[in-house]
């Protein structure tokens, strides 16, 4: 079952465009990642998940449910984290989970302080006096209390250590097992890289990429290095299938835009003394959907 | 209603209606005790200058000429300046807390991001706002009475005139506080819908001033909340201002609903 569905969603401010003709599916149990630059509409299509926007065009359901109309009942089973998170500054920890619990009708206290356990936080400490890591392990805290269906959290890393991303990641890992969905915005490659099993791309608006990860790196290009013998080889054209990014004395630097076979056969037959075939490079097929117009094929 | 919602607004908001209500309560003291206390003196002073007299029949809606009696001075410790601001300012502060304030500080993300409705944030909203405007009023009616108790001569307030005075000023209270809530609906930034309902308000009380002095103004008086709110009659002939209470409770009634529509259909954004 899917989660999240969106079917051509769009929503412009005016003329600007915050998202346009999304589709989208996230399963249910699954780590979805929600990568783009900032600015690519991440942001405005989470509000429009949660009822703060409506959208101009197109649907948007959570658990089978309008995200407009059914908003209410809708959050019930969603854990959220803003990107720009605020908390109220007169309440310390344990307050917010009593005024939380109370809102959502649910004890959040006992859960609340195992999670304080885990994020190393002082719940006694008032939001007005807590740094901002503080303020985002408390937010964090406050969305996943409840054992939500769905967590939605924009950006959480930001102002974490990478000691308390560890502990959200092998956290959030956690849920997913159980069969909660986690929707993870970021504009970081690698930390989405390492959490989650599936992403979609977003560039000023529009869906530019959703695969699993794997796909993702099948369709990334590896990084070659080739090292000559001499100086006068490295001077060749390079093969069609190489796309050269650095040309320095006998080494050459590039991507492989062909098959691995299309690159030995050739190898075996030139004056090569090193090749070095990288890994898949998800950075840069990242990159390259950030920068280009076109979608790479 | 939502129990933790309805906290959140008292917890929130206490500090601000004590300080207004003891502040309030304070100016009826003083007010009460000075004007019964120089009563003599003002009396002199009323029937020499018509000027005061026609000021002081803008601020009653009613003709006092004849009437330099303790109702008037009664009265006009319900119509002074400072218990206008003190009772306006706690309208205006409260009622553009949502979504307004929530919006400006950018915690609705995070109120709303809970399972409650936006009308059922509205409707919580104004059961506090209700709850602490009816405390600030009760806590000015008791400071009216102590300085009564405390101030030389007899003129006590009679309870129940004292109580029809009180719910016409109640009656204003929720008509500055609906226009509060319609402009805070749509607006981002609270300092400027406060802003705004302030310039309304002081317009409201200049327009109601300037009708006693100026005909073009007196034809459109009746768009002045303060063309409903008189204390003076009520005090001197112990009727209820029916019709001026109605009107009041169904601007401030038809403000706040329509209020209520744009909040729950608007888009929210802390961006």
């Amino acid at each position: 079952m899917d989660v999240i569905v969106t079917e051509s969603l769009t929503r412009r401010y005016g003329r600007r465009i915050g998202i346009e003709e999304m589709s989208l599916a996230v399963p249910e149990g699954s780590l979805f990642g929600f990568l783009g630059p900032n600015g690519s509409g991440k942001t405005t299509t989470i509000r429009v998940l949660l009822g703060f926007l409506r959208p101009t065009r197109g649907r948007a359901t959570l658990f089978g449910l309008d995200c407009w109309r059914d908003t209410r009942r809708i959050k019930a089973e969603v854990g959220y984290l803003p990107g720009d998170l605020r908390l109220y500054p007169w309440m310390n920890g344990i307050e917010a989970l009593r005024l939380f619990g109370s809102i959502r009708r649910r004890d959040l206290e006992r859960e609340g302080r195992e999670l304080a356990g885990r994020f190393d936080l002082d719940l006694g400490i008032k939001v007005r006096n807590m740094s901002r890591g503080m303020r985002q392990k408390l937010g964090l805290i406050l969305a996943m209390a409840h054992r939500p269906r769905l967590l939605v959290l924009d950006e959480p890393t930001a102002s974490l250590d990478p000691l308390m991303q560890e502990q959200l990641r092998v956290h959030l890992r956690t849920l997913a097992t159980a069969g909660h969905t986690i929707f993870f915005s970021s504009h970081t490659l690698s930390e989405v890289e390492v959490l989650c099993d599936r992403v979609a791309i977003l560039r000023e608006g529009r869906l530019v990429a959703d695969a699993t990860l794997e796909e993702l790196r099948r369709r990334s290009r590896r990084a070659v290095t080739i090292r000559w013998k001499n100086r006068a080889d490295a001077a060749q054209d390079p093969p069609p299938f190489l796309e050269l990014q650095e040309r320095d004395g006998q080494n050459w630097t590039g991507l492989l835009a062909g098959s691995v076979t299309d690159l030995v056969c050739w190898a075996s037959s030139q004056p090569i003394e090193d090749l070095t075939l990288g890994r898949p490079d998800l950075e840069v097929l990242f990159r390259r959907y950030y920068e280009h117009e076109r979608e790479p094929s | 209603m939502n129990r933790g919602l309805l906290a959140k607004a008292l917890r929130e908001s206490w500090r601000g209606t004590l300080v207004l209500g003891v502040g309030l309560a304070v100016a009826e003291v003083a007010l009460a005790y000075a004007l019964l206390k120089f009563q003599d003196e003002l009396s002199v002073l009323w029937s020499q200058i018509t000027f005061l007299q026609r000021a002081f029949r803008a601020i009653f809606g009613a003709d006092v000429a004849g009437r330099p009696g303790p109702e008037m001075l009664s009265a006009i410790a319900w119509v002074h300046p400072a218990v206008f601001a003190l009772v306006w300012a706690h309208a205006i502060t409260y009622c553009t807390r949502i979504p307004a304030g929530e919006v400006d500080r950018g915690t609705i993300d995070v109120l709303l991001g809970m399972p409650v409705s936006r009308w059922q944030l509205y409707r919580t909203e104004t059961i506090a706002w209700l709850a602490s405007g009816a405390v600030i009023l009760l806590l000015g009616a008791a400071g009216n009475m102590f300085g009564h108790l405390v101030a030389a001569g007899g003129a006590r307030p009679d309870p129940r005139r004292l109580a029809i005075v009180i719910a016409n000023l109640f009656c204003l209270y929720l008509a500055v506080g609906g226009l509060a809530w319609l402009v805070s609906a749509p607006s981002d930034r609270r300092g400027r819908a406060m802003g705004v309902v302030f310039a309304f308000v002081l317009a409201s009380f200049l327009l109601n001033y300037l009708a006693q002095f100026w005909s073009p103004a007196e034809r459109v008086s009746f768009l002045s909340l303060l063309h409903y709110y008189r204390p003076l009659p009520i005090l001197h002939d112990g009727t209820w201002p029916v019709r001026d209470m109605i009107i009041l409770l169904l601007s401030g009634g038809g403000l706040w609903t329509v209020g209520g529509f744009i909040f729950a259909r608007r888009d929210l954004s802390t961006l």
